[in-house]
């Protein structure tokens, strides 16, 4: 492997340049030649593909091109200029010819206080995995077309995560289940329901003892009452509730506290921040609120210092990417690592009746001391997080840390667990029923074992795709079909709609009646936006079918929160109506901190510390992925097209290895790996990531399913090729099925993984090949101790914002429209991505055009390593769109003036007047700009997938060049409804897209025309900088330097 | 040696370049002119619909503001076409057996659209928003015209970009009080500059020429 060498932030802000430190380091820095393939090709889309086999970037296969002969695979150079002639020709005609009639269709009764073309908010919420967020949708004419968090609601103040966003774009999907089938036939819902009730008398006659019905564990209060009204019916049916990722930490607190308890963070309180496999700044299972109130600490405010975070973890997540230090460290030496903390910090604050055993922490020694003893230092001030990827007891040793450090009630909180289904059950039986569910994955095992004993007669399936997500060694796929009467209640053709007798549309969430409980214990009632599009139901109209109870869901939520609110009060329709309006209600919880270990802490402590002696193979780590989550939106062509925040992987997973480990095994990203554990076998290509633990392979779980889109090559002159779902075959596959090495014994990490290397190749379809930024100052990190004014910041050269111009210079009168992106706040999670895709109408291109280079994102993320070490390096993320600069480069070169600067310093994009030269974009030093370069937009599109269209946006075309444009159908809507109203707009009250998505409130905008905004303080703030300043482009976003802060002990 | 063009090439030659000017000259003057004119800016061409409505009669003689029908003008981008629940306000009482009004009623019944034929029509591109403009003292005859003359509806103005620029670059002599907007005789006491001049600082009109205006 070649010494390389990326550049540090160091090396770039001044510092002794590079060239002193010698001959030898000089040339390994300096770029490579070109390899044969770029020569031949002549083009090349990063460096790493400019230099060939760089050691660590893709290798690229494509076929050479010999003079003389045609282009193989693609439209001869002769065919190509003559449909270019004639295309031309007809194109110019286009302006002469009159539109086409149009016809105006107004209501035939209109209801009342209807604005038909202006949007209507309304809230409702969706859970994912228990984790409950509010939402605002935006619906236009009664079709939903933006989702944004609830401002209303404490928990994430109007943000969402990156599943609240994208969720949308499935509700549309014509490839949803449509139709009630039976085994391939379809049926009439009279037909299922006659079936249904013939099954369920049958099941009456033994109590429901052949009935099983498989459900996902949730908070809502509806689903508990059904499912208790289905146990009441069939007292002697079982209820399996399966997440396919158990995230929960109730195991856990079990062992330390002798209680099922949940926890709250309040992560504002915390100096000290310690992550162990416990990746808190992705929504799932963490929320927004903990990023929220970790990313305000982590810059000093005043005298309140900012935090430092400790990261341990194997695969680099996006925590880790945050972290001031990380260790990197197998996901089963996690354990001595939290046991090396606990042992530390007991050995200055004891916890009675609490002897912790001693680890041997081998190379980690000096980072957990230096942890250990800021802990110490920090006392209640400070968190430890345990993940719920490591077992049950290990998440133990991280409670009993805080236990002893004092955190509980400070940084961290706890409450019992409120198990719904007990409540509703005593309520309806009146008497307590039954123990707690018990592992999750054990209620699978046993069903499966009754399956298997011919003892379930009919089986409901309301969990999304159980049997792709089930542990491969309980096989759960292959047993379904010896079930008499099976039903499930389908999103999609799945792997389980396949083996079910019955096939139930599922509504999608924003289809249904629904209720949650959000971490702060508030209620929330999730109103839909529309009626089910493809005829779906609700779990709670197929339970209670099984429950013989046709009352509407609402009305049941409504009688619920009559009885919850104001059980005295008889008219509740006023009451009912500002609480739909609002979408929750704030509840008070209490809060039961335990003081003292509980029985089984000692036993937990010891289980921790066996430590598994050294095996031979690699270790496997199955992480939820970032884009699919469990792999329920793997149809979703938006998530799978965003690309990961850490390894910008877009369409499939991969084998993701350290550095070291892939040098040992010879492999290169892209390389086709196979991963065998425990006699099943996967293929798929390897990803080199610098930052990942040595000895182990990453996977992401939820992948393997058909993707929505072709990934054959499109007919790439064709001007409406199709990019629709209905066009899907079954070879369209991403990525592969990481739970077929999943096994319900060791559901997250695994040792004894065998890699073996094939001779296939694949170029993986990477949003970002580049991996440093090449001594630019780009993402600028800065240590804490470096923060003082701006000169001293960085440099002159970095923060300064002015040069000389020979431009004219402009006064902006009006509104002076600009932004700030926080990089200390930014955690890389992409809610801004899809937010900005979800307001805009932004394509999505499919696999073989992001190889290409030509996904349409507005607003990317861009990834770097930084620091010497590749094995070992940081990682920042910056985000980045179009800048609006006031000198910008690709304004005075278009040679049709398409692109134009406001009077309020947007620079504009006129689609219309766009011929497709793509100057622009060649001009443009950020690279934010995006060619149509086919017709992504248009095509063989359904009716429903239309709908999803924000009206207030273009729509565009082929050959017309688009880029960010500060929302300015927003500005114009803002502006207009204040000026209608003869207000004045105040700061705050035009937020773009992706300022409203951000958790973490890393991006403000606002106009710099008021001294008082938020924007104009920002950028008076030292920290702030313009990317790439030196070409004085002045641009109106500016960026705000990272702080690290590092800790002297460990630097 | 002989000449290798005869004598009368010359002339040819001549004749060909003046063509090879003037021609496409031509057909792209001609073009643009063809674009500005009413064949293709359909204006003052009366648009035949499904019901015969005739705005001369509702507005002049029965006296019907513009904003009864057309109830969100002063609240969003569309002025809205009515439901025919509308109609059926009066016209549940008043010429409620016609055979013109049969589309009507049926429409009401069984609560399906009347297919209005668009008569102005914008390009899907440009984004127009009626409120903004009534708020700012813009009269519906301005864009409209004497609709209260239409027995057929047509489009009274060519609502090119020219149109809205002109107007948008010097709205002041256009504007009127906006207890005025729906009048459909008004005229400016005064000289209408020096009043809309007034009007516009009343109002704080700044009427934008900036692309994203209407481009987004």
């Amino acid at each position: 492997m070649p010494s390389l060498k990326i550049w540090g932030q160091d090396e770039a802000l001044g510092a002794s340049a590079p060239k002193a430190e010698g001959g030898a380091e000089a040339a390994s820095a300096s770029v490579a030649a070109p390899s044969e393939e770029t020569l031949a090709r002549g083009w090349f889309r990063s460096l790493e593909e400019y230099q060939g086999d760089r050691g660590l970037g893709a290798r690229v296969d494509v076929q050479p091109v010999v003079p003389g002969e045609p282009i193989p695979d693609s439209l001869s150079r002769r065919s190509f200029m003559q449909l270019l002639g004639g295309g031309l020709g007809v194109a110019g005609l286009q302006a002469c010819f009159k539109p086409p009639p149009g016809e105006i269709l107004p209501y035939g009764k209109q209801p009342a206080n209807l604005l038909p073309g202006e949007p209507q908010h309304y809230a409702t919420g969706l859970e994912i995995d228990g984790i409950v967020s509010p939402l605002l949708v935006t619906c236009f004419d009664g079709r939903p077309i933006k989702v944004e968090g609830n401002p209303e609601h404490p928990e994430n103040l109007g943000s969402t995560g990156v599943f609240e966003q994208a969720v949308l774009e499935q509700l549309y999907d014509p490839t949803r289940v449509q139709s009630v089938t039976e085994q391939g036939q379809i049926r009439s819902d009279e037909s299922f329901r006659a079936e249904l009730s013939k099954a369920l008398k049958q099941q009456e006659a033994t109590q429901g003892a052949g009935l099983r019905v498989l459900v996902t564990p949730t908070t809502s209060p509806l689903l508990a009452k059904r499912r208790a009204q289905v146990l009441q019916r069939f007292p002697k049916a079982k209820l399996v509730e399966y997440a396919p990722l158990e995230l929960g930490f109730e195991a856990g607190t079990q062992l330390a506290f002798g209680r099922r308890l949940t926890p709250s963070y309040s992560l504002d309180k915390a100096d000290v921040v310690v992550a162990l496999d416990a990746d808190f700044l992705w929504t799932v299972p963490y929320g927004q609120r903990a990023a929220r109130e970790f990313a305000a600490r982590r810059v000093p405010q005043g005298a309140r210092p900012m935090n430092r975070l400790y990261a341990a973890e194997a695969n680099l997540s996006i925590t880790g990417m945050m972290a001031d230090h990380r260790l990197r460290a197998r996901s089963s030496e996690i354990g001595s690592v939290a046991l090396g903390v606990l042992h530390a910090v007991t050995a200055q604050r004891p916890l009675a009746g609490l002897s912790v055993p001693a680890v041997d922490l081998g190379s980690h020694a000096r980072f957990v001391t230096a942890m250990a003893n800021d802990l110490l230092k920090a006392g209640g001030k400070s968190l430890v997080l345990v993940g719920p990827r490591q077992p049950a007891e290990v998440q133990a040793v991280g409670h009993l840390i805080n236990l002893a450090l004092g955190n509980l009630g400070e940084t961290v909180s706890f409450r019992p667990v409120a198990n719904q289904l007990e409540t509703e059950r005593s309520a309806l039986a009146g008497a307590a029923a039954g123990a707690p569910t018990a592992d999750a994955t054990q209620g699978l095992r046993e069903l499966v074992q009754d399956i298997d004993q011919k003892k379930v007669e009919l089986l409901v399936v309301a969990a999304p795709d159980p049997v792709h997500s089930c542990p491969s060694d309980l096989n759960l796929g292959g047993k379904l079909g010896a079930v008499a009467f099976s039903a499930y209640l389908a999103p999609y053709h799945d792997e389980t709609a396949k083996q079910a007798k019955w096939i139930i549309p599922a509504a999608h969430a924003f289809e249904h009646w629904g209720d949650g409980i959000a971490a702060d214990g508030s209620h929330l009632v999730f109103q839909p936006l529309l009626a089910p599009l493809f005829g779906g139901r609700s779990e709670a109209e197929l339970l209670g079918l099984l429950a013989h109870d046709a009352t509407p869901p609402h009305e049941l939520i409504y009688g619920a929160w009559h009885q919850h609110i104001a059980p005295d009060q008889k008219e509740f329709d006023g009451v009912w109506g500002e609480l739909v309006r609002r979408g929750f209600v704030g509840t008070e919880t209490q809060a039961s901190n335990p003081s003292a270990p509980g029985d089984s802490a000692s036993g937990a402590l010891a289980k921790a510390a066996q430590r598994k002696g050294a095996s031979e193979g690699l270790e496997l780590n199955l992480y939820q992925s970032y884009q699919v989550h469990d792999g329920r939106y793997a149809r979703n062509g938006w998530l799978l097209e965003l690309p990961d925040p850490v390894t910008k992987l877009t369409w499939t997973n991969a084998a993701l290895v350290s550095p070291k480990t892939a040098e040992k095994l010879a492999l290169e990203t892209g390389d086709i790996v196979e991963l065998t554990l425990r006699n099943r076998t996967i293929r798929l290509p390897a990803y080199v990531l610098p930052g990942h633990a040595d000895g182990a392979v990453s996977v992401a779980l939820g992948f393997g399913q058909r993707s929505p889109l072709p990934r054959s090559d499109y007919p790439s002159i064709l001007p409406t090729f199709a990019v629709n779902a209905a066009d899907v075959t079954d070879e369209d596959i991403a990525g592969a099925d990481a739970y077929a090495l999943r096994s319900s014994a060791a559901p997250w990490f695994d040792d004894g993984l065998k890699l073996v290397k094939t001779s296939d190749h694949r170029k993986l379809a990477l949003s970002q090949e580049l991996w440093s930024m090449e001594g630019r100052e780009l993402a600028i990190e800065v240590p804490a101790s470096a923060l003082g004014t701006r000169q001293e910041l960085a440099g002159e050269k970095a923060t300064a914002l002015e040069q000389p111009s020979y431009y004219n210079p402009v006064e902006y009168r009006g509104f002076k429209w600009a932004m700030a992106i926080d990089l200390a706040r930014c955690t890389g999670c992409s809610a801004c991505v899809v937010a900005c895709q979800s307001e805009n109408n932004t394509p999505i291109v499919g696999e073989e055009q992001v190889k290409r280079g030509r996904e349409m994102h507005w607003l990317r993320l861009d990834r770097y390593f930084t620091g010497d070490s590749l094995d070992d390096p940081g990682a920042i993320t910056q985000p980045v769109a179009c800048e609006h600069c006031e000198n910008a480069p690709c304004e005075y070169v278009c040679p049709v003036n398409a692109t134009v600067h406001s009077d309020e310093g947007l620079n504009e994009m006129v689609y219309n007047r766009c011929v497709g030269t793509r100057y622009c974009s060649n001009n443009c030093p950020y690279h934010v700009r995006r060619f149509n370069y086919l017709n992504y937009s248009y095509g063989n599109k359904s009716e429903t997938e239309k709908m999803i269209f924000n009206p207030d946006v273009t729509v565009r075309s082929r050959g017309v060049m688009e880029k960010c444009t500060y929302c300015v159908q927003r500005i114009e809507r803002g502006r207009i409804s204040a000026r209608v109203q003869g207000r004045e707009l105040k700061d705050g009250d035009i937020k773009t897209a992706c300022q409203t998505a951000c958790p973490t409130q890393a991006i403000t905008f606002g106009t710099l025309s008021d001294p008082q905004s938020a924007i104009s303080k920002l950028r008076e703030d030292p920290r702030s900088y313009a990317l790439l300043k030196e070409l004085n482009t002045r641009p109106r976003t500016t960026h705000l330097v990272r702080i690290k802060n590092k800790n002297p002990e460990l630097a | 040696m002989t000449p290798l063009f005869p004598r009368w090439s010359n002339n040819a030659f001549r004749v060909v370049l003046g063509l090879l000017v003037l021609v496409p000259t031509a057909l792209v003057t001609l073009g643009m002119l063809w674009v500005r004119s009413p064949f293709r800016t359909e204006q003052n061409q009366s648009v035949v619909q499904p019901v015969q409505f005739d705005h001369r009669h509702h507005v002049e003689d029965v006296g019907i503001d513009c904003r009864y029908c057309h109830q969100t003008v002063e609240k969003g981008a569309s002025a809205g076409i009515p439901p025919a629940s509308l109609c059926m306000n009066c016209h549940s009482q008043v010429w409620n057996k016609s055979d013109k009004l049969e589309p009507v009623r049926a429409a009401y019944f069984s609560d399906t659209p009347i297919p209005w034929n668009r008569v102005h029509r914008l390009p899907d591109f440009v984004y127009f928003n009626h409120s903004i403009h009534i708020a700012k003292g813009v009269g519906c005859e301005v864009c409209h015209g004497r609709v209260d003359e239409m027995p057929e509806m047509a489009q009274a103005e060519p609502l090119t970009m020219e149109f809205c620029l002109d107007c948008h670059r010097d709205p002041n002599p256009k504007l009127r009080p906006k207890d005025q907007i729906t009048s459909m005789a008004w005229q400016a006491p005064e000289d209408p500059r020096l009043y809309g001049d007034k009007l516009a600082a009343e109002y704080n009109v700044h009427a934008r020429t900036s692309c994203t205006t209407c481009h987004r």
